[in-house]
């Protein structure tokens, strides 16, 4: 048995199973909509039920009240549908979302490089005869072998080929997923992949400049958001910032370089916090909010800006940009959050930054 | 699975522009800064109001429909609780002067804040923060209504109610609160924001509310409880309002940044000293106590607003000046300002006490190394005064400080046993100050504060008496006058609660539900 669930202001309807949630089935159609904890505690995904039956299932008292659920709300992690649903969520419209579709597939690995001393390049052939389409910025969640458990990597190449995904991997000394990916995988082996996630993306429909900054492994997002751009013959100009501590752990250098090389509006600046004095590095030197005010003389005006690195790094460059008078709703980030970010106290002037 | 795609509705924010913006247009009869005349003299520079983000979505109608059934829940209970002699149920009637000090101090503040908003909202030329400030004028309106209907069941029985609003005009330290909210709504509309919008809605009511309510949670009085989580519920759309106001200040021009930095100088430090009621309330005035004021000050101050400032350092904001004193204050400031309103039981409308010895005991733990060391030796000294029948009561009136209007109590930083005092000449005369703080306040706009209605001054200089009085009469009593002017019931509400008519009745009235005496 499955209902058809319609998510406003989109007006778009996707199907719902038996048991499935409507959180699920919508991110499942490539339909973001806000969610954090996914288990009815945080009401985040709080949306009003238009019309239809649905069950609250383990909605929490607290996260949903009893005069909100009288006025026809729900949590949208916990929601079933009983009959077809239409609900209406407090999501803007993003006219740059494609809006895919997440879907599991399985993948074969085809190559594994050493890009620097610390990361990995999978390189895998998805199997499926659709590929796996996904928007440059976007994650994947893979599987890990003999566990029930998955870990997120960005993909790291062009979206333009749907079998094809790259992922640069970090090891992260004691991770189980970076151990077993740098350690155990090998070519010819099968990934199961889930995705794709995230609505980190380009805003294109904005048509103004763009400033990427990169802090280590966090260059997957914006190099395939980079190559999807040259590719589709955008104009505007872009400014890539991957910093690294030292230059064994810059990576795809020669391919960024000539790119640039080749293309007058994009502008590749590797900046190095940690290179010894007299290696010979004629490049920036300092941290990556370091070498974006120089190169922007403080003055990020008139941009869009794609951040994403480790949270020191993210930190400080949104307070760069932010002094450089470039605020919230032109700045975009793919944090990677661990538990003790996430348990920071956080005040509520800034929404998504 | 299938996915179609049928025409698109339009999303709450697109919805809630098109219904909100769009609504003003450029004048021509008049020009724009005739009718808008406090836009700009603050010297705030505002390049775009369309870059101005709706705090929240809220139209007039559903607005209605919230407020509607938030006044149907809470007026239910305010019944229920009435009906039952709620009153009887409480923990002991010592708890009804934290009422008294709300009724008198806090609640014509909400009336003042409905009028501040409405007038910043006429006067601020974007349409969108005029909506936001049209919508929390009333949300005032109602804080206001719902606590005098709330308070005033305790009125029929209780003493000390009757005068809230003539008495909020007057009395000497209700002049805090009262020349607090005066500052504000006589500043531009921007300074309002920021004074009001922003350091009191959001850096500060978490310390005025969560006190007073989870006071009378703790304390049994689910009237006060209801209004409480009535207007709490508003207060997240006032704490989102005002801090887009300060987001959008200091986005629109650099030169805004100085500006906006004094501005939450000034009304930090100007509503922390107004929180000295707060702090006395929690740790003297709850017979069951919630928390002590350190406690609170850790969470919602040092945390939550370190949090905030933090954020705001993105801007180039740095965190007021005074923060620092007002956290190492935090052992010291309940102890003394009880300590004052102690010794003046003659002139406040509510009844005051020494700590028992239990209470004492659970300051000296929320208060270690200084309670005992400096507070308890003194209200010892005063018990055994009680006991021996010569409570104390200071017949000397205290001077005043200029800016915030509370008597000179404060200690210096760092020393604990010398009272702190400050002062400026301005125009050949000299104005004193309880703080650094206060004094900078002063300095920085001395004309707007050699203005200042103190009520100690005021006193001397006569202009506190009935009209009727004769102060050259052989018997003139001048304190007594002025607190007759108060319309206080002379030795019925100024009186110790030891053997208050308050104490009495209550203690009566609980026994008649318990038994047939």
């Amino acid at each position: 048995m499955s209902f058809d669930l319609t998510i406003e202001p989109l007006g778009q309807t996707v199907g719902v199973a038996e048991g499935q949630t409507l959180l699920d089935a919508a991110l499942r159609a490539g339909v973001y909509l806000p969610h954090a904890c996914g288990h009815g505690l945080c009401g985040t995904c709080k949306v009003q039920v238009v019309d239809g039956e649905i069950d609250h299932g383990e909605a929490s008292s607290f996260a949903l009240m009893d005069f909100e659920r009288e006025e026809g709300l729900c949590l949208a992690c916990c929601a079933r549908a009983e009959s077809d649903v239409t609900i209406e969520a407090d999501i803007e419209d993003e006219p740059d979302a494609l809006r895919l579709p997440v879907r599991n597939v399985t993948a074969t690995v085809t190559r594994i490089d050493a890009l620097t001393p610390t990361i990995k390049g999978v390189v895998a052939r998805v199997d499926d005869p659709d590929g796996l389409p996904f928007q440059a910025g976007q994650y994947v969640n893979v599987q890990l072998p003999d566990r029930d458990e998955h870990r997120p990597f960005s993909f790291a190449n062009s979206p333009s080929d749907p079998h094809q995904i790259e992922l640069d991997v970090r090891l992260v000394p004691g991770g189980a997923a970076t151990t077993w990916i740098h350690e155990r995988l090998q070519v010819g082996d099968t990934l199961h992949l889930a995705g794709p996630y995230g609505m980190f993306h380009v805003r294109q429909s904005a048509n103004v400049p763009m400033i990427f900054m990169a802090g280590g492994s966090g260059l997957s997002s914006p190099r395939s958001m980079i190559l999807d751009l040259l590719e589709r013959g955008c104009t505007l100009p872009i400014t890539l910032i991957h910093g690294a501590r030292t230059a064994d752990e810059l990576y795809h250098v020669d391919e960024l370089t000539s790119l640039a090389d080749r293309t007058p509006t994009f502008t590749y600046l590797p900046t190095l916090s940690h290179e010894p004095d007299g290696s010979g590095w004629a490049g920036a030197r300092g941290f990556v909010h370091e070498a974006a005010k120089a190169h922007f003389a403080n003055d990020f005006r008139g941009h869009k800006a794609y951040l994403c690195g480790p949270p020191a790094m993210i930190d400080a460059c949104i307070t760069t940009l932010m002094q450089g008078r470039l605020f919230e709703r032109d700045i975009y980030q793919e944090q990677f959050i661990s538990a003790a970010d996430a348990s920071r106290v956080r005040s509520p002037l800034f929404k998504r930054i | 699975m299938t996915t179609t795609a049928a025409p698109k509705k339009l999303g709450l924010k697109e919805r809630y522009a098109l219904m909100t913006r769009g609504l003003d247009w450029q004048t021509t009869y008049q020009p724009m800064e005739k009718v808008f005349p406090y836009a700009t003299y603050e010297g705030i520079k505002v390049h775009d109001w369309n870059a101005w983000e709706d705090p929240f979505r809220l139209t007039m109608d559903a607005y209605w429909k919230y407020q509607a059934e938030k006044e149907q829940k809470l007026y239910a209970i305010m019944d229920a609780f009435a009906q039952n002699n709620g009153h009887l149920g409480l923990t002991d009637a010592r708890y009804i002067n934290s009422l008294k000090l709300f009724l008198t101090g806090v609640s014509p503040l909400e009336y003042m804040a409905h009028r501040g908003f409405a007038h910043v909202g006429r006067s601020l030329p974007g349409v969108g923060a005029r909506v936001a400030c049209q919508m929390q004028s009333l949300d005032e309106l109602r804080h206001v209504q719902t606590q005098i209907h709330s308070m005033s069941n305790y009125n029929k029985l209780y003493d000390g109610f009757h005068a809230w609003r003539h008495m909020h005009d007057r009395v000497w330290y209700l002049s805090v609160p009262k020349s607090f909210f005066d500052d504000a709504i006589t500043a531009g509309p921007f300074e309002f924001m920021i004074a009001i919008g922003f350091s009191f809605e959001y850096v500060l009511t978490n310390l005025l509310f969560v006190p007073f309510i989870s006071g009378a949670a703790y304390n049994g009085d689910m009237g006060a409880m209801a209004f409480g989580f009535s207007a709490q519920s508003d207060e997240s759309r006032h704490m989102t309002l005002g801090l887009e106001a300060i987001k959008f200040m200091l986005e629109q021009d650099p030169d805004n940044l100085p500006i906006v930095q004094h501005w939450i100088d000034k009304w930090f430090w100007r509503g922390y000293r107004v929180l000295t009621l707060v702090a006395m309330m929690l740790d003297f005035m709850l017979p069951k106590k919630v928390m002590s004021w350190k406690e609170a000050w850790e969470i919602y101050a040092e945390e939550n607003g370190g949090a905030l400032f933090n954020d705001l350092a993105r801007y180039g904001v740095r965190p007021p000046l005074g923060w620092q004193q007002a956290c190492d204050d935090k052992v010291h400031l309940s102890s003394q300002a009880w300590s004052t309103f102690y010794q003046y039981q003659a002139a406040a409308p509510f009844h005051t006490w020494v700590p028992s010895p239990e209470d004492m005991d659970w300051m000296a733990q929320k208060y270690p190394g200084t309670f005992d060391q400096y507070y308890r030796p003194r209200f010892e000294h005063w018990a055994e005064r009680e006991a021996a029948g010569d409570r104390y009561n200071n017949g000397t009136l205290p001077m005043l400080c200029q800016v915030c209007q509370i008597p000179m109590l404060f200690t210096e930083p760092g020393d604990p046993t010398r009272i702190c005092y400050r002062d400026s000449v301005y125009d050949g005369e000299r104005y004193h100050f309880c703080s650094d703080g206060c004094k900078n306040i002063f300095d920085h706009e001395p004309e707007k504060y050699v203005q200042a209605w103190l009520p100690v001054h005021q006193i001397y200089q006569g202009n506190c008496f009935r009209p009727e009085a004769d102060p050259t009469a052989a018997d003139f009593n001048p304190l007594l006058e002025v607190i007759t002017w108060y319309q206080m019931n002379v030795g019925v509400d100024n009186a110790p609660y030891e053997g208050s008519e308050d104490q009495r009745h209550f203690r009566a009235w609980r026994q008649m539900t318990t038994s047939n005496a």
